[in-house]
Formats: C-alpha cells, structure tokens, sequence
C-alpha cells in the first residue's frame, strides 16, 4: 500500500509542451464551429415518478454523434443544478436517477467509442488509449475529451438548467475527463475526481503492469522508435497539464491500494491543482472501491449546489 | 431444481452439443508479454453465435492450473488482468453481445437483462447462460495449452455464470463468486433495487401484464435452483448494502443451498468486500490451487 509519503515523495517527468493551451483552444475552436444540433427523445422505460429519463443526442468533434442519457427531476423548481458524469475506460455511462429527488438533472456522456456513440469511432478496450498516437491530431482522446466539453455545450443549451450550478463527476477515466473538462470549461463549477486516471502517463505504464496503462508499454514494446513520439503526444492529454488551469474548487480521491491508476500519479494531478481543492485519502481501498467514496461525493456535490440537508 | 428447470438446461446442453465449437486461436502479438502469451479464441456457442475469449498462457512447460474469469454484466470484459496470470492459464471469456461477440447482437446496458424476455424462447440471458457453459468446453477443447484443475471467479453475472458452469459440469471443483446477480430469483423484483436487476422493475413498470412471462423466462436461471448440484468448494461474497445484484437474504440463501460453501459478509459493503475481498479470494485461490506466493493485485480486478 502507497503511504501519504510515498505521494509527497513522488515528482512526475510531465512537462508541459509550450503551445499546449494554442493546441487545445485551436480544439476548441473547430468544435465551436459545429452545430450542437442536439435531440432529447424521452425514454419512459427508465422514467419513474421522480425521474425523468431522456436519451439524448449531440454533434461533437468531426462530425460524430454522441449519445448521452439525461435525468431530470420530475417535480421541483427550475432550473435545476446539474451534474455532467464521465463514464470510466471499459464501463458504459449509468443512468443517472439517483438525484432526482433532490432536484438535481443528470448528464450521463457516452463519449465516442462507447455503446451507441460508436457507429465512427470504434477501438475497443483496449484499444482507445493507443488510437491515434502517432499525432496529437488524430489521438482518440481528442475527440473523448471534445465530446465531454460538448455535454457542457448541451447542458447549457438547456432552458431547464441553471447554468450558473453546473458540477462535474466521474471516477477513474471519468475522474480524469472530470479533471480535463473543468479546465476546459469555466461553466463548471465544483467537481470530484476519483481514482483519477490519464495522469502522469510515463510513470503510470511503467509502475504496474495493468490495464488500460500497460497498452501504452505494449504499444512502446511493438514500436520502440515511435516511444518519444507517443510521449510527446500525451502531454497534451495528461491531466496534470490540465489541473492547473482549473479554476473552480476540486476534489481528488485516491485509493492507497489502487492497483490500476498508481496512487502517486493521481496525487501528481492533485498537487499540479492551484485553485480551491480538497484530498480525499482511501486506505485499505483499490481502485474504485471504497466504501465511503460514493457517500462523500453526493454529499460534497450536495453542499456545492447548496443542498445540504436535504434528504436525497 | 424443478422439472421446467431440469427441461430448460436439458435443451441448453443439447444446442449446444449440436453445434460445431469451430474453435480458433490466434496469438496477440501485441499484447503478448514476456512472461505470458496472449491469444484471441473465437467459438460458436448454441444459435450460432460466434464468440470471443482472451487466453493467457505462462511461458514454460504445463500443465497450468487454468482460471476461467466469468464476465460480469457489460459490454466489455476486459483483457487477461491477474497476478495469477503469471502461473496460470487465464481465460477471460465473452458472452454473446459483448463487444467482440456482437456481429449479430450488440447488447445494450441498461437493456440486456430484458431483451426478449416477454418469451422465454427469446429471452437473450439463456442464451448468455449457454454461452458461459460453452467457454469452459471451449477451454478444455482448445489444444494451445496444457491445463489441470479449472477454477471458476466472477462477480456479478459472472458471479452466477460462475456457480452455473459449477453446477453443470462436475470437473470445476473450485469457485470464487462475488455478489451473484439474483436473477430469476423472486428477490429480483422487489422494488427499490438498483441497476441492473431495476431493469426488471422497468419492465414490470412499462409492461404490468406480462409479469407471468417474465416469470417463466426468468426463473430457471435462479442460481437457488443449481446450488445444491454445486460439487465445487465455493468461497461467497457478499454486501449488506447491495440492493443491485446479490441481496443479502438471497446471498444468505444461497450459501446455505450450497454444499461446500465459505461465505464472507462484507458489513456496509454493497460490492461484495472490494479490496478486502479481493485479497482474501487471492490467497484462497492460490491455497485451492496449490500455488506460491504471488504478489500484486487482486485476482478478480
């Protein structure tokens, strides 16, 4: 089990490449020039008297369409606060209707290679974190990460919203896309980051030999004169790069034991964190699962939107 | 096992002993290490599906005990990931609509556990029940490795496909299942549950007439129903707060159908013990299998 010394201790070889934020506003800016053109369809199958469900469609990056399920409270006062969830590596986005009753809508992202956002796209896992290395242009994460800013894109679009009460959750990949999108996106105002993955790549593939981080020591172990180049590509993708540029308040939780994401490279991200933020340590715990995790997210989540109290 | 139980997976074996295994193995060079190959196996299971597997297999001479990994309700399972996987043949297989075993289903999450299931001749998770059974023939079939003794893990689903391969095929003589999905069982339909066992609260909900079907489709895959044919030593866990796939009474139940069971009740858990768990079945599958010390991560991750 990684020590809270054992994190302190750690220095990442993360640099940040000098046309990182010209690279990401470029991004930015060709998906501005696409039309959001979204559709809410309802889904009464997974409506129920608190929540109700819709599935929902958008443009993102390149022209692909996304699908995310959005859960809005049944009753309650608009506009609602709103949380926009990031689904982990190999998981599909849940259905959200745990927060209806408290008044909170739900974006669930099905980010591009995930079921029924796939039709384009489609590495597989594993497959994605090595889709497109060659070039940070064509890298699979720039399109994820675009489709995740995207989801803002939408929730803000949306009358029932309050913009102004937008938070951001997700654990593992979703705990690093958490990371990446609220830098990216000053409409969001709080988030948590569990078990964060896309951090501190160059340690993370060589610390532990487990997946999703080991396909980029296969990758490396196939093609061992394209390394540098796939090292330089995912700078621009590291979400200790990212942290800094956030400015609302964060969580970061991390598992001592946890066996996928190493500890002290999620604690990079934490530290690399300039704004308001929070550390939350999980002994005796791996990778997303421990017991209290879900219990202080909701209820930091709960005290950002001004819920506190409030039976859920 | 009531006689409706006893016809269906009668049937179920006799699909698939009428359908060619067409067994294929190719190694992955990509992924392969350099302590453990990895290949790709692809068979046909009943109806025709072709399905997919990860194999790994330690370098050096056999025969290896062998770990088949259950796949768990998703759309992905995930590539060979074990420290056992270092002195052990490891078998993580698909089940029909699982991403590599979706050229003429692609199963949706939530969707999976009702699709279908207004007729039991349609219900989609019978079909996932051949398919687990059909792995394990799959593993014994294949010639790429010498193998002995086979284990079963899984959690969730493969928590219950793991307890159903047990059941059914008698050579399986160790099992570590977490948190097995109670479907079939009439706990599944209790309201208040989380995903995915809420899909058949949904269901009920968009359907209220079709609750007989839905009835008759599902309750032979009960996991009570086999329990007692289990020969294997089967070491349970469970969570108090589970509400989504094993709930407690039916955990409990279950370890007492059970001939040789190690039940482990993990108190304001919902997941079956996580990372406690996690360790404990490592080292409870390396004493079944005889194996050193390995150190690392959980067997189940």
């Amino acid at each position: 089990m990684a020590t809270e010394q054992d994190l302190k201790n750690f220095s990442t070889q993360v640099t940040c490449p000098d046309d990182f934020d010209e690279f990401w506003t470029d991004t930015l800016k060709e998906l501005a020039e696409i039309s959001l053109n979204s559709e809410i369809m309802p889904d009464p199958l997974r409506s129920n008297d608190d929540v109700k469900v819709f599935k929902v469609k958008y443009v993102s990056l390149c022209g692909l369409e996304i699908f995310a399920w959005y859960s809005l409270p049944a009753r309650g006062d608009k506009p609602y606060p709103a949380i926009i969830n990031f689904p982990g590596y190999k998981s599909e986005p849940p259905v959200r209707r745990d927060w209806g009753k408290s008044g909170v809508a739900v974006l669930s992202v099905a980010v591009r290679g995930k079921l029924r956002s796939n039709t384009e796209f489609n590495p597989g896992y594993p497959g994605l974190l090595t889709s497109g290395l060659e070039h940070r242009d064509r890298y699979g994460y720039r399109g994820v990460i675009a489709d995740c800013v995207r989801g803002v894109d939408f929730l803000t679009s949306q009358p029932e919203i309050d913009a102004e009460r937008i938070y951001a959750c997700g654990s593992s990949q979703g705990g690093g896309l958490t990371l990446i999108t609220s830098a990216l996106r000053p409409e969001i105002k709080g988030g948590v980051s569990g078990y964060p993955f896309l951090c501190c790549y160059p340690e993370a593939m060589s610390l532990f030999q487990s997946y999703p981080y080991d396909e980029l020591a296969c990758y490396a172990r196939a093609y061992p004169d394209q390394k540098d180049q796939m090292l330089e590509t995912l700078k621009y993708f590291d979400a200790v790069n990212f942290a800094p540029r956030i400015k609302c308040p964060m969580v970061v939780g991390i598992a001592l034991d946890d066996e996928v994401c190493p500890p002290e490279t999620s604690y990079a991200a934490y530290e690399a964190l300039t704004g308001d933020k929070e550390l939350w340590l999980f002994p005796n715990s791996g990778h997303g699962n421990a017991h209290d995790y879900p219990g202080q997210e909701r209820a930091w989540i709960e005290r950002q939107i001004g819920l506190a109290g409030v039976a859920s | 096992m009531t006689i409706e139980a006893d016809r269906f997976w009668q049937q179920t074996e006799a699909a698939l002993s009428e359908t060619p295994l067409d067994l294929l193995i190719d190694r992955d060079d990509f992924y392969s290490q350099p302590d453990w190959d990895v290949f790709q196996m692809r068979y046909t299971s009943s109806g025709g599906y072709r399905l997919f597997a990860w194999l790994s297999v330690p370098h050096g001479n056999g025969p290896f005990p062998a770990l088949i990994r259950m796949p768990d309700y998703g759309s992905v399972h995930d590539i060979v990931y074990t420290p056992l996987r270092k002195q052990a043949v490891v078998m993580n297989p698909t089940y029909r609509g699982q991403r590599n075993s979706d050229e003429v289903f692609q199963a949706e999450y939530p969707g999976l556990l009702t699709e279908g299931i207004g007729n039991p001749d349609t219900y989609a998770m019978r079909g996932v029940f051949g398919d687990a059974l059909r792995s394990f023939d799959a593993l014994l079939d294949q010639q790429g490795a010498s193998i002995g003794d086979v284990v079963l893990t899984g959690s969730g689903l493969g928590g219950a496909l793991a307890l159903t391969v047990a059941a059914r095929r008698a050579s399986v003589n160790v099992v570590a299942a977490n948190t097995p999905l109670a479907l079939g069982n009439p706990e599944s339909f209790k309201p208040g549950l989380g995903y995915p066992l809420a899909e058949l609260g949904d269901y009920l909900r968009m359907f209220p007439d079709r609750s007989d079907a839905v009835k008759q489709s599902t309750e032979d895959l009960d996991p009570l129903k086999l329990a007692s044919h289990i020969t294997a030593q089967v070491l349970l866990s469970i969570g108090t707060n589970d509400t989504s796939s094993c709930p407690l009474s039916f955990g409990e139940n279950l370890s007492e159908m059970i001939p040789d069971c190690d039940l482990r009740i993990y108190r304001g858990a919902s997941e079956g013990g996580g990372h406690e768990h996690a360790e404990v079945q490592l080292y409870w599958l390396l004493d079944k299998l005889g194996l050193g010390c390995v150190t690392g991560m959980s067997p189940d991750k």
